[in-house]
């Protein structure tokens, strides 16, 4: 498995290393520090649920209400900050709210999908169009401006730590915390049992039920963080800001490797594809390609990944001979 | 405390509509190996579900292990209680290493925090793999390991889970003959430090070379159990069936008029090689050898759904390539897959949307609407002269017995007009009586000029409808024979070494002083 | 128990049924011309993407693209008739657009074999992407007088023109897959794909003919819709993904494939319609319109699956 998933970590890599090069061509403002941390900072959100994505598809399901329930926490945080005090503790109080509120609505999705058996595409379609009509009933529609932040959350939102913005951090704390539980402890294994084989998982007393709720709460916190991420990005709250970011979601998780068949799925590789995504918007926008082909071009790779992928796992399957034949 | 480790008493488990097992004991002592013996459908396997915590029985059944009255109502509990169950079809993720698999279901029910030690998981394996003398770097992925390999890693699993009690469901179904005998070794050892074994095999000549005790089911009920040394082959067949003599041996000669099908050097990589024979309008091939030995793969092959990657294929006398199993139906070749419910039938739909399925084209009006009434009346000409039941042809697939199921599949079939035939185990998990009924109907259509590839595991049925039998080992041809000089024991000679030369007799010997 | 017992669908259409009678009761403005007149043109473009969507969901996939596949139909029927060509080409132009959509999932769905959920979503984010590529983002309209008829029209002055395109529909639709040997394939892959494998069907064929039928039915609705609205942009159609997939499952459609009928899905799509309008009519806001279309989604498989359970239950008892 290990030499067979870092070939494809490395191609992805080697992609994006290409990728970059002829970009230091087309412009020489791409290869700059600040360029390069721009290009992570705009994608940190995306990123940052992607890494929680990576586990849903890895057992087998999706979850298209990401952004959804993103905007949903951005909007209930927004309204929060509006009424509360610049104290730090406001910030604690951020840090707390957000992540329950994406854990609820996951865990909403995750026992839909495990207890109700309810296909993980239409419960998170389902869900999407409930949280985005209520947050434009709530909101309106209206933008939430930061002049009534807490100070505080503005100072946050402003943190550098040698040149590196907070956000960046969060993705980067998420992505690491997230391999971690992948790789060392029970709940991440049995994510990958299960997405190995499901049957055999059951045999040895894997709680499907348990592991599936626990990759849609998991993605509900992420969604959480991500909502904080975003706000802090945007220093405001659009409540159509993050529609149809579910797609750029998945599609870096699928870029990054991971199969909707289940079992296969690294971090590492959806950080790539994550990494892979923004910069090829931003060469977009530095070779000066109109900015509505990038959607065109994100297409375009979701179907060429993904019929890749396929390709070869329909190969990987053929070659695991199921006779040994003798010669 | 007894010496019994399992006692099982008054297991029923009732099905809609199938009692699958009624009022079975079965009992196995510390430190035994006990063969679980009975036909296709007997109910081994529900027995062995149940025993796993897969399945609940019916009220009243008592379930004692090491004297004390055992809960499973999930598979954990009883691996926790230190059952290990080695599925046919193995339990193993082949995303995951091998230390990973053998330590896995440890920390079923913890904390989902626990944090995986994997030192601790590589130590665990190692030392299980040692004590079975399997040298493999325990960071191998499993997808890598060969099938023999793979039920080795398994037999660690029980091995590190300090299991009291190993079930192996047909353990042997695809070894070859040395890794059978390193199996035997494996057995053997494990006996000796008083892990008891369910061995539940098909094969008679292998049960005898590793059990103590028999346990006989029939038709889901209990017949008895019996020392293995008081027993031989013919009495334990006659218990497994309840008769001396199952089926009569083919007598008839077939037609073999003009060659229907003629296949030179067929070859797909990882299925099957060099695959020559002919097969003639009215003659009935009959196809054996183990699991795993690349005969469905061949069937496949021919019927268009699985490419071969060279050979040629010769059909009346013309070269042909068939590109898809509607290319098959076009040309008059039937496939009858070995899995009813998941393959040949569709269960939810009606008899006659199966039976129709292959030739809607042929009933379609000149606006290429389907003629429903000549499409049930299709449906049933075939459910009266198969004497389907019941008979009733809008009745759901899913509603009716196994053997009556076959009966649709086989008339979906005939209503294509086949010229050739092509069933893989056509009497799986069928009663005895239905089982005679289809092979004599396959030999009336024999005697009607179709040509026929049986593909069975079972000898006896083999024996019983073939005109020519061959036999296949690890995806080529090793011995073709026909009827009249073909026996139980020349198939397996080819089936387990590759040639006729009777040299079983012996392995079997050695495998049994092994064992004692 | 089986004395009477109804299929799901007449049920529906009961329901169907009720709640007119209710809404004509109690809502002010209900029963009235007007309204009755403005459901009757709504209805066929909704219609037609449901019975679209259910197709492809009885197969056991889901066509996420089904929306922007309308909507890349409408931008070329609008730029094709802005730019002075013929409406008859513009339309035929249109179709085959859509057509052209839906041979590329066609294609890797069932040549690669790729599941539909992560093609369709691919092809939903390309197709967006293209039409913003041609349009902008803005809205094209300039649109001939008697293209507008199609939407707008009568037929014989009484009955809604667009109603008669879609009743065509309905009925070619019903007819297919009842009555020949591609729609009994459907049934069948949806029920079980590898015994109809091994039966003799051509699966791949037959997913293919559903991607480009259900592109087609898209393509039809696009013309009502761009029709009516008198332009084409991006998000044409776009939120009646859900709901479409709302109105097949509501229909009786399993989500996991395998059964599904035109009629059911005609009844849902009604009482959808009747539902949107009666609460529009009440002052309740669209937002929320499009909360109730979820909640109803996510009941009703809640419903069957506590029903599943019920009958489960019984048959054990039964059987005991």
């Amino acid at each position: 498995m290990k030499s067979i998933l870092k070939s494809k970590e490395m191609s992805i890599a080697a992609i994006v290393i290409a990728l970059c090069i002829t970009l230091t061509f087309v412009s020489p403002v791409f290869l700059t520090a600040d360029n390069l941390l721009d290009v992570l900072k705009a994608n940190s959100v995306i990123g940052i649920l992607a890494v929680g994505m990576t586990l849903v598809i890895i057992t087998g399901g999706i979850d298209v209400s990401v952004a959804a329930v993103t905007s949903a926490v951005c909007v209930i945080i927004g309204k929060l900050m509006q009424v509360m005090p610049d104290h730090f503790s406001s910030l604690l109080l951020l840090f707390l709210i957000a992540p329950l509120l994406g854990i609820l609505l996951g865990a909403i999705n995750g026992v839909l999908v495990a207890k109700i058996r309810i296909p993980a595409i239409v419960v998170t379609l389902g869900m999407m169009s409930i949280i985005n009509g209520l947050v434009l009933y709530i909101t309106n529609g209206v933008y939430l401006n930061s002049t009534n932040f807490p100070k505080v959350f503005i100072q946050f939102a402003n943190i550098k730590v040698f040149g590196v913005s907070v956000i960046i951090l969060i993705f980067m704390a998420v992505a690491l915390f997230t391999w971690y539980i992948l790789k060392y402890t029970l709940i991440g294994r049995e994510v990958l049992a299960i997405g190995g084989n499901k049957e055999s998982a059951l045999r040895v007393g894997i709680n499907f039920d348990k592991v599936q709720v626990f990759v849609f709460s998991y993605m509900g916190l992420l969604a959480g963080i991500a909502a904080i991420a975003q706000t802090a990005y945007t220093k405001s709250v659009d409540p159509n800001g993050m529609l149809g970011l579910e797609l750029l979601v998945i599609a870096g998780v699928v870029l990054g490797g991971a199969n909707i068949m289940g079992g296969r799925g690294t971090i590492m590789g959806t950080v790539l594809g994550v990494l892979l995504l923004g910069i090829v918007q931003n060469g977009l926008i530095l070779a000066k390609i109109d900015t509505f082909w990038q959607k065109v071009f994100t297409g375009c790779i979701i179907l060429l990944a993904v019929s890749y992928d396929h390709i070869q796992y329909k190969r990987s399957q053929e070659k695991l001979a199921k006779i040994e034949v003798e010669a | 405390m007894s010496d019994y480790l399992l006692q099982m008493t008054q297991i029923s488990k009732t099905f809609p509509g199938v009692k699958a097992l009624d009022d079975v004991r079965f009992e196995v002592k510390k430190g035994e190996v006990h063969a679980l013996i009975g036909e296709n459908g007997a109910g081994k396997s529900t027995l062995i579900k149940i025993l796993a915590g897969m399945y609940e029985p019916d009220q009243g059944a008592t379930f004692l292990f090491e004297g004390k009255d055992a809960q499973i109502n999930k598979p954990i509990d009883a691996t926790l209680k230190g059952i290990s169950i080695i599925y046919q079809d193995l339990s193993l993720f082949s995303n995951l290493s091998v230390a990973e698999n053998i330590y896995i279901g440890r920390d079923s029910g913890k904390k989902p925090w626990k944090k995986v030690n994997w030192n601790e998981m590589e130590n665990v394996a190692k030392k299980a793999l040692q004590e079975l003398e399997f040298e493999i770097d325990v960071q191998t992925p499993v997808e890598k390991l060969s099938i023999a390999q793979q039920q080795l890693i398994e037999i660690a699993r029980a091995l590190a889970f300090d299991s009291k009690l190993i079930v192996m469901d047909e353990p042997t179904s695809s070894l070859s003959a040395g890794e059978v005998e390193k199996l035997y070794r494996v057995i053997n050892k494990l006996k000796q430090r008083g892990i008891s074994i369910i061995f539940v095999s098909h094969k008679l000549k292998e049960l005898f070379a590793v059990s103590d005790r028999f346990t006989v089911l029939r038709d889901g009920k209990y017949v008895g159990t019996y020392d293995a040394k008081e027993l031989d082959e013919d009495q334990l067949i006659t218990l497994m069936v309840g008769r001396k003599v199952l089926y009569e041996k083919n007598t008839e000669k077939g037609l073999a008029g003009q060659t229907l099908l003629e296949l030179k050097g067929l070859t797909k990589a990882g299925n099957f090689k060099d695959i020559s024979f002919e097969l003639k309008a009215g003659e009935i091939v009959g196809i054996t050898g183990l699991v795993g030995s690349g005969r469905t793969e061949l069937a496949q092959a021919i019927f268009g759904v699985n490419k071969p990657d060279s050979g040629e294929m010769t059909l009346n006398g013309e070269s042909i390539q068939i590109k898809s199993s509607e290319h098959a139906v076009k040309k008059g070749i039937a496939y009858i897959p070995e899995s009813r419910k998941t393959q040949g039938l569709i269960l939810r739909q009606s008899l006659t949307n199966n039976i129709s399925l292959p030739i809607l084209k042929e009933l379609r009006n000149g606006f290429g609407l389907i003629k429903r009434k000549k499409e049930v009346d299709l449906a049933k000409h075939y459910i009266d002269t198969l004497d389907v039941r019941p008979a009733h042809p809008h009745r759901a697939a899913g509603d009716l017995s196994g053997g009556n199921q076959q009966k649709v599949v086989i008339g979906k079939w005939l209503s294509t007009k086949p010229q050739i035939l092509i069933i893989d185990e056509p009497t799986n998990g069928i009663d005895i009586g239905a089982k005679t009924e289809i092979h004599k109907l396959l030999r009336k259509l024999a005697a009607e000029g179709l040509g026929i590839i049986v593909i069975s595991s079972e000898l006896p049925e083999v024996l019983a409808v073939s005109d020519r039998i061959l036999v296949m080992r690890h995806g080529k041809i090793a011995g073709e024979l026909d009827i009249a000089e073909a026996t139980q024991e020349n198939i397996m000679n080819y089936a387990l070494l590759g040639s006729k030369a009777s040299t079983l007799k012996k392995n079997v010997q050695a495998s049994k002083e092994v064992s004692v | 128990m089986k004395a009477v017992s109804f299929s799901k669908e007449s049920i529906l259409g009961l329901i169907a049924l009720i709640v007119f009678i209710l809404m004509s009761l109690f809502i002010p403005g209900f029963f009235e011309q007007n309204n009755l007149n403005n459901m009757m043109f709504q209805l066929p473009e909704f219609g037609l993407l449901a019975l679209a969507m259910m197709i492809v969901i009885v197969t056991g996939g889901i066509d996420l693209s089904i929306t922007y596949i309308a909507a890349m139909s409408g931008v070329a029927i609008a730029l094709m008739q802005s730019h002075g060509y013929p409406m008859l080409t513009a339309i035929i132009v249109g179709i085959i657009v859509g057509l052209a959509c839906g041979l590329i999932n066609g294609t890797i769905i069932s040549k690669i074999g790729v599941s539909p959920i992560l093609v369709t979503l691919g092809t939903m984010v390309l197709f967006e992407g293209v039409i913003l590529s041609i349009t902008k983002g803005s809205s094209i309209s300039g649109f001939s007088e008697s293209y507008s008829l199609i939407g707008n029209g009568y037929y014989m002055g009484i009955v809604p023109l667009s109603i008669i395109i879609f009743i065509f529909f309905a009925i070619l639709t019903g007819v297919l897959l009842a009555k020949t040997k591609w729609g009994r394939s459907v049934y069948m892959i949806g029920s079980n794909p590898v015994a109809t494998l091994f039966s003799g069907v051509n699966n791949s064929r037959v997913l293919m003919r559903v991607y480009l039928y259900a592109a087609m039915l898209a393509a039809i609705a696009s013309i009502i819709m761009t029709s009516r609205y008198n332009s084409a942009k991006v998000d044409l159609g776009s939120s009646y993904l859900l709901q479409s997939v709302s109105a097949a499952v509501l229909g009786g459609t399993e989500i996991q494939g395998g059964y599904g009928k035109v009629i059911g899905t005609i009844y849902a799509v009604i009482i959808f319609q009747m539902l949107s309008s009666g609460l529009n009519l009440m002052g309740v806001s669209r937002p929320i319109v499009n909360v109730m279309m979820g909640v109803i989604l996510i009941t009703v498989l809640v419903l069957n699956f506590v029903k599943g359970k019920i009958e489960e239950k019984n048959q054990k008892t039964a059987a005991a």
